[in-house]
Parts: structure tokens; sequence; C-alpha cells
């Protein structure tokens, strides 16, 4: 069990930068997200964490050691990694066995480690059998077990779930999500999958380009969102981004209609024009000829809500609503950001800006 | 385009015609071989030859008495098991290696010192031998024997530790494997086929080279090809001995192939199908 402090941290691949500067604290026993879309060095840090990538600028430390040139054989992490990763001529028990082997452990603790690993991980059927003869769910509960038995300091996950069908996911999720509560370790988990995101993390790590966007708990991100790039990645579906003009009574949509200050603060800064972003599910319904009128065009029952596709204001939005409302194509109804919910972005900077004009 | 079941009935026995062809390109040598290792010396080179025969051991008996044949049998032994050992135990990391960092070009050159002609290395190998005092020695031979092995080692395992997902060796470092350790509890027995395959080539084609020991070897660790030109005379050649005789030194590669053969053409394929 150990804190992770990342200063300045740079990777080069070649004459590529992947990443520029980065700059992290991950504290003990913390569960840490690491999210962002393809290419944004999401497994590049994972993989400089475990030791597998060189470190070209900057300092790592897992607890109080600076591990810049520590091989990863020597860091003390275990590492779940998206293909598993299980060695195919060894049984459940040899996999599990080996690390504690080449650490030089007793036999009897090391078969004391996996009978409680195996238990926890429910896998105590399986331990014989090779890799192969597992179905996709039971190799991932052994790639865990390999890791737990090290009882390390660190645990790294790069996309575990991605290779295993929805429902499984879900599931695996849920015991993750458990086990690191009854294991009280460091993790790092590495996703693409911003639901995985949500549901699993302490904090929540939002990366682009090499370059960390937000840093905070699932709440704090989906909420209030840093940037144009977290407030359209968080969230499903994605937030809705409308051009406003800022006008002395508010703010006017590209229709004409007009956003009261009563539903969201007009920013005191110097902008003529905002990005105004609203998640789906916080618009309300208001009646006939007030706030911004929209046209159905593709209603999708989801059964706990129902996502509803309108033209609104030139563009396509997505909307929330109640199943009970049974919305019908080509309806035409009348929306409005719930009050306190709508988020105004500078759309040059892509900053967040409070009602004050000011990036929080 | 869908092909018709007639159609693909037409290419089954195309197919077929076409590997009974090559079959018969292929086999009719050593079936010459063999049957000619049967007949009386003045039968073997009959115009037209004879197909039916009353087959004779003179042949082999001749072989027998004449030549030490056991004790050139047990040189080729030693010879071309050491040097396939030694392939392997050199070509083996070599390959790993190669395949881990992804620099193949020493593999490359390895390559090229087969591909050229043997008569190539003779004189600074006879120079260097003799330098030593190692020409007819068993150790000259089998580090000569080297060149044909170390090469078929290293270009057979090469695909198959490059099919092996490289994760697998990540998830070995994580588990505090030193690099030497990856190689030998992970990544050798993952190609444990194809080392019996590289094994069985290597052993093959440094069985069947009688260059080097044609001069680097003398009377007692002749090996078995380099002996069976003993029976080529510069007036006469024993024609039946030596099909004998090379009935006999292909023995042991035939029976080894058709053991292997169903892991000889998966390991040969490996490269290719799985790119």
């Amino acid at each position: 069990m150990a804190s992770i402090t990342i200063r300045n941290l740079v990777k080069n691949y070649g004459g590529v930068t992947v990443i520029p500067g980065l700059d992290l604290e991950i504290a003990d026993e913390e569960f840490i997200v690491l999210v962002g879309p393809s290419g944004c060095g999401k497994s590049t840090l994972l993989r400089v964490l475990a030791g597998l990538e060189a470190i070209d600028g900057g300092e790592l430390m897992i607890g109080d050691r600076r591990v810049n040139e520590v091989p990863a054989a020597k860091r003390d992490i275990a590492m779940v990694f998206q293909d598993y990763a299980l060695y195919p001529h060894m049984t459940v028990r040899q996999n599990m066995a080996f690390a504690l082997e080449m650490r030089g452990t007793e036999p009897a603790e090391i078969a004391s480690k996996i009978e409680e690993a195996a238990r926890l991980l429910d896998i105590r059927p399986y331990l014989d059998r090779r890799p192969k003869a597992l179905s996709g769910g039971q190799r991932q509960r052994v790639a865990m077990g390999r890791a737990i038995v090290r009882d390390p300091q660190v645990f790294l996950f790069d996309e575990p779930l991605s290779n295993l069908d929805a429902k499984l996911r879900g599931q695996v999720r849920a015991e993750i999500k458990m086990l690191s509560k009854k294991l009280k370790t460091t993790m790092v988990f590495v996703t693409h999958d911003q639901i995985e995101a949500m549901t699993m993390a302490d904090r929540i790590v939002v990366m682009k380009a090499g370059i960390i966007q937000q840093v905070g708990t699932p709440e704090q991100v989906y909420e209030n969102p840093a940037n144009l790039f977290v407030a359209s990645f968080i969230g499903s579906p994605s937030m809705n981004f409308l051009p406003v003009d800022v006008q002395a009574d508010g703010l006017r949509l590209a229709d004409g209609s007009l956003l009261p200050e009563s539903l969201i603060a007009r920013p005191s800064g110097g902008h003529d024009r905002l990005t105004l972003g609203i998640r789906p599910e916080h618009f309300e319904l208001v009646q006939e000829g007030q706030g911004l009128a929209a046209e159905i065009e593709l209603v999708e029952p989801l059964g706990s809500d129902t996502l509803v596709h309108v033209s609104a204001a030139g563009q396509e939005v997505i909307v929330r609503v109640s199943p009970d409302l049974r919305p019908q194509s080509g309806q035409r109804i009348w929306l409005s950001p719930a009050a306190g919910k709508a988020h105004l972005f500078d759309p040059e900077t892509e900053i967040r800006i409070d009602g004050t004009g000011k990036a929080d | 385009m869908a092909m018709k079941p007639s159609d693909s009935r037409w290419l089954d026995w195309i197919n077929v015609v076409l590997l009974v062809l090559a079959g018969m390109i292929v086999m009719t040598p050593t079936a010459w071989m063999i049957l000619s290792s049967f007949k009386p010396s003045y039968e073997v080179i009959a115009f037209p030859p004879k197909l039916i025969f009353t087959p004779v051991i003179e042949n082999y008996v001749t072989l027998s008495k004449q030549t030490p044949f056991l004790s050139y049998g047990i040189n080729s032994l030693i010879v071309t098991v050491g040097s396939t050992l030694f392939g392997l135990l050199l070509g083996a990391p070599a390959a790993f290696v190669a395949s881990w960092t992804r620099i193949t070009w020493p593999a490359v050159v390895a390559l090229m010192a087969r591909m050229a002609p043997g008569t190539l290395f003779l004189l600074p190998w006879y120079v260097m031998f003799r330098q030593v005092d190692m020409i007819g020695s068993y150790w000259a031979l089998i580090l000569t024997h080297a060149v044909i092995t170390l090469p078929i080692v290293i270009w057979v395992l090469l695909p198959y530790f490059d099919n092996i997902p490289r994760s697998i060796f990540e998830a070995a470092q994580v588990d505090g494997c030193s690099p030497f350790r990856i190689f030998r509890r992970i990544a050798l027995p993952l190609v444990s086929s194809g080392l019996a395959v590289s094994a069985i080539l290597a052993f093959v084609f440094s069985w069947n080279f009688f260059l080097f020991s044609l001069v680097l070897s003398n009377s007692q660790t002749k090996t078995l090809i380099a002996a069976s030109f003993n029976f080529i005379g510069e007036g006469s050649t024993n024609w039946g001995g030596l099909m004998a005789a090379a009935t006999i030194i292909a023995l042991p590669p035939l029976i080894l192939a058709a053991i292997v053969q169903r892991w000889l053409i998966s390991g040969l394929t490996l490269g290719a199908v799985k790119g």
C-alpha cells in the first residue's frame, strides 16, 4: 500500500512526445481511474507506472521511493492486462504461484495465499485448469487472483473489462469495486469507457493528448466539467452544446429564444458569444410558446427513461425524459434548461466559465 | 462469386492429379535409390531399368564388410547431434532476443551465411583449424556444422516467439522475472513445438551435409555421407554399394520426418499464417 507521486513526467516515443509533462498525486488506498479517448496517453502512463516503459523526464515516486530507474520486477506492483496475459502453459494455480515463486516465498505460504485469493474470487474449482479451458470472465478473475496473491503496493488495471460482454462487464465492474474496498490497496485503472470511470473511481483523471484535463470525484467531473472536452467525454449521451449570444437581459439562442437570468447567470466578463452546455437529463418540458421550440425527430425508449432526439435552434439536441410522457416523432415540444444546471464555456479557450465570467 | 459444387469437385480432382505428379517427381529418385540398393551391381545401371527383379542383399553385405559403417554412423550422430544442440543453445536465445528487441539484422546475417556456398568457408576454416590443431576432431565438425543449424533454429523459432503476445512477457516482468528467467520459464515452454521442428530440420540438414566432413575430418571422424564417397572411384563406381549406403544414410531423416510431419507442416507455415 502506497501513494503515487508523479512530477512533471515526460514520455517520448522516438521524436513524438506522448506525455509532455504530467503532475498527479494519488493517495494511499485510492481508486483512481484514468479515462480518455484512444491515444490520450492513459495506457502509456500506466505502463510508465508499471516500469514497462522508460521515463524521459520528471519524477515518479511510489511511496517514499523514487522508481524512475527501478525495473518493473522490483517495483512491487501488480498489473491486470487487457488480454489477461495468463501464462498459457501453466495451470491457474501455477499462474498465481509464479510471482511468489520468483520472490522465493515458502511453498506452504504460496498455497495458503492461493487458497485465500481463490476463495475471494470464487475460482477454486478451476485451480488445476489451464487458461484455455476457462471462459473470458474466469480468465479475468484468474488475472486478478494472480495480482492479489502478491499483496502488492499498487494494482494497475489496463482496460481489463474491454474483452468481456456487456452483462459480464457490469458484474465484474462491481466485483472489482468491492474487491478494492476489501483489499485497501492503491489502484490505478485505465479505461476509455466513461461509465466504468464514473462507477468505480474515487477520483477520475480525464486525459487528452497526454495532458490531464481534470482530476476530481465522479460527481465533480460530471457536475462541474473543467472544459468542453471533459463535458463532452463524461456522460452518456453526451452533453448538448448550443451557441448563445450574451445580451443585457440574458442569453439568446440561435433561434431567437431568450434564456432569462433566472435560469442561468449571465457572465460578467466581456464575452459576446458563449457555448451553452446542457446534459440531456437537465432539460425541462415547458408550456407551448415558452423556452426553446423543438421538433421530435427520433424516440429511443430505454425502459427506465426515454431519449428524445429533437431539432432545436438549428441543430440536433438529445433530451432524456420520463417514459410516461410517451413522446412521438414529429411532435413539437418546448424545452428549457433546469435552473442552475446549464454550463457556459468560452468557445475559444473551451474552458468552463461561471456566472462571474471567470474560469472555475 | 460463389462456386458451384461441380466446379469445386473438378478443382479437387485437379488437386489430386497435381499432388500425385508432385509426389512422383519427388519420390522417384528415392524409390530408384532404394530399389537399386537391392539389385546386383550389373543391373543397377541396366537400361531400360528393371522394375521387376529378384532382390539381393549383396550390396549391404559388401558395405558392411568393406567399410566400418557403424563407426561412421556414430561419427555422423556425434557431429549432427552436437551441432544441432549447439544450434539450439545459441539459436533459441538469439531468436528470442531478435523477437523481443525487434532487431532482426543479426538473424539476416546468419541466414546469409547459410545461403553462401559452403566452399566459401572451407579454405579459411581449414587454415584456422590446422593452426589450432583441430583438423580431424569432432569439435571442428560440430562448430562448422553450426553454420547449417544455427540459421535454421533462428529462423524457425523467430515466428514462434513473435506469435507469443507481448503482454505475457510483460506480465512476467511485472511478476518479478529477469529477462533470462522470462526466456527459460515462459518463452521456451511456449515454443516447445517450434524447438522440436527446428531441432529436426537442423538435424536433417546437418546429417546430409558432406562438404565440411570431406575436408575437416580424418579417417577416425569421417561422417557417413562423406564415407559414402568411397564408392565413387576414378575408373569405376560401385553404384550398388553407393545406393545401399545412400539408403541407410537417408533412413534417419526419413524416419524423423515421418514421425513429426504434422508438427513440421504447422511449424513451417506458422509465420505465414499468423503473419
